[in-house]
């Protein structure tokens, strides 16, 4: 876990070392390296709700700001589950990344997509809630996947035939371990490129890491996983 | 052995299958080679099909779990969290009229606990007058017993006794002591001994006899 200090610290303290460069306030470097130049969708509507924010529309920023929550919900939920693995804990954790973008929507710069900023802030999320969980489970006994989870993804699972219902489970059992195994510079990567569907290259600026860095772990991440998989999941 | 070497990493193999995912152009060598070599084309497609089903579970369990009702319900939390920020923090007021009520409640709780620190301290000095009377009385009755035993002094109790004859004296405590038992015996006070009083002879009446 500390081999992510970067998005860890991403708006609070961050350090500038070789691979770790300041997340809140883009470096001329990083934002060369991680923009397209044309606002996107949900960039535009960010600053939007920024000016509307400065000029203290609220109920209009607010009724903006759903919008983007719409846009990336799904995603957000999809990255904080396959993270934590608890659906409560990455619903909790998605709401608050929503919340805290709102609170601190005015230090923004469209240097950044929003999609990398806001994924930024739910990564560090994910982080301080996998960290609470293992202080905690250092004193109770966790299961990996709530049986809650479990049930609710058996029964949305296309299969009705018991046995390749039986058997997906036991796949996505594998697979949760398999990722759990990863070190976790090398999960959050592969889980930003993998379920986030970010580039390398967006990644990079998430993290905070070269994108050559971020490559690096992405192939070990698949290599390893394919040895724990046995070359398939 | 050199044609092996100009096999494709599995690095670069991953940098294609990243780059087509991502609708990228795929680099042209890398194209090439792959569009050539059957051994790199099998291991490339090999490797799509285990990302793409890690990816396909993985996106299906989560879509399974976060269904549309469940992103429209957590949007609505969002939204309401949403409506707290920016809002000054209220402070409550409590009403006068409840506050004076409390405080009339907790004066009549106050006296009522007077009343009851109060009892208990009369009950406790009365049973402290009791216990040194009773301490004190004790004190002034056990001379008379050791000046009977000692038969230095004589007392009111012993006086008749003594003034019997020659009787030592736990005879006459012997005698004092079954005639107290004698008197209890006669008069049972339990109903349901009654009958065995009947039945029992008493001390009186075996005495007689001798």
């Amino acid at each position: 876990m500390s081999d992510m200090r970067t998005a860890r610290d991403a708006d609070v303290a961050p350090r500038a070392t070789d691979d770790q460069r300041d997340p809140v306030v883009p470096s001329a470097a990083a934002a060369h390296r991680g923009v397209a130049a044309p606002l996107s969708e949900d960039s535009t509507l960010a600053v939007e709700i920024r000016g509307l924010v400065e000029r203290g529309e609220m109920d209009e920023a607010r009724e903006r700001f759903g919008e983007l929550v719409t846009l990336h919900q799904r995603r957000a939920s999809r990255i904080a589950y396959q993270y934590l693995r608890d659906s409560s804990d990455a619903d909790e954790v998605v709401q608050d990344a929503f919340l805290k973008v709102f609170s601190h929507i005015a230090s923004y710069r469209e240097a950044w997509p929003f999609e990398v900023w806001f994924t930024r802030i739910l990564i560090n999320g994910c982080l301080d809630r996998r960290k609470a969980r293992s202080r905690r489970e250092r004193w109770f006994v966790g299961g990996e996947i709530s049986s809650a989870d479990e049930a609710r993804a058996s029964a949305a699972s296309p299969a009705t035939d018991p046995e390749h219902r039986l058997l997906a489970r036991e796949r996505r059992a594998r697979l949760a371990r398999a990722i759990d195994r990863l070190d976790g510079r090398q999960r959050t990567v592969f889980m930003l490129c993998h379920y986030g569907d970010s580039t390398p290259r967006e990644v990079s600026v998430m993290t905070g890491l070269k994108e050559s860095t971020v490559r690096v772990h992405l192939f070990r991440a698949a290599r390893k996983l394919r040895g724990l998989l046995g070359g398939r999941p | 052995m050199i044609r092996r070497a100009h096999h494709l990493q599995e690095e670069r193999l991953l940098d294609s299958y990243l780059a087509e995912r991502n609708r990228e152009p795929l680099d042209p060598p890398v194209a090439e080679h792959l569009a050539d070599c059957a051994s790199c084309s099998t291991r490339y497609a090999e490797l799509t099909a285990f990302m793409d089903t890690l990816r396909r579970d993985g996106d299906a369990e989560a879509d399974a779990i976060f269904t549309p009702e469940r992103l429209r319900l957590q949007q609505q939390q969002i939204a309401r969290r949403l409506a707290h920020v920016g809002r000054p923090t209220r402070v409550l007021s409590f009403p006068g009229r409840i506050v004076q009520r409390t405080m009339a409640a907790s004066a009549s709780r106050t006296a009522s606990r007077w009343v009851a620190a109060a009892a208990a301290a009369g009950l406790f000095v009365g049973v402290a007058v009791g216990a040194s009377f009773q301490w004190r009385s004790q004190r002034q009755s056990r001379p008379t017993f050791f000046a009977a035993d000692s038969g230095s002094a004589r007392t009111a109790r012993t006086a008749p006794v003594a003034a019997r004859g020659s009787i030592p004296a736990d005879v006459v405590s012997d005698d004092v002591f079954l005639s107290d038992l004698e008197i209890a015996l006669e008069r049972p006070h339990t109903r349901e001994l009654l009958a065995f009083d009947a039945l029992t002879p008493h001390v009186r009446e075996i005495s007689d006899q001798r």
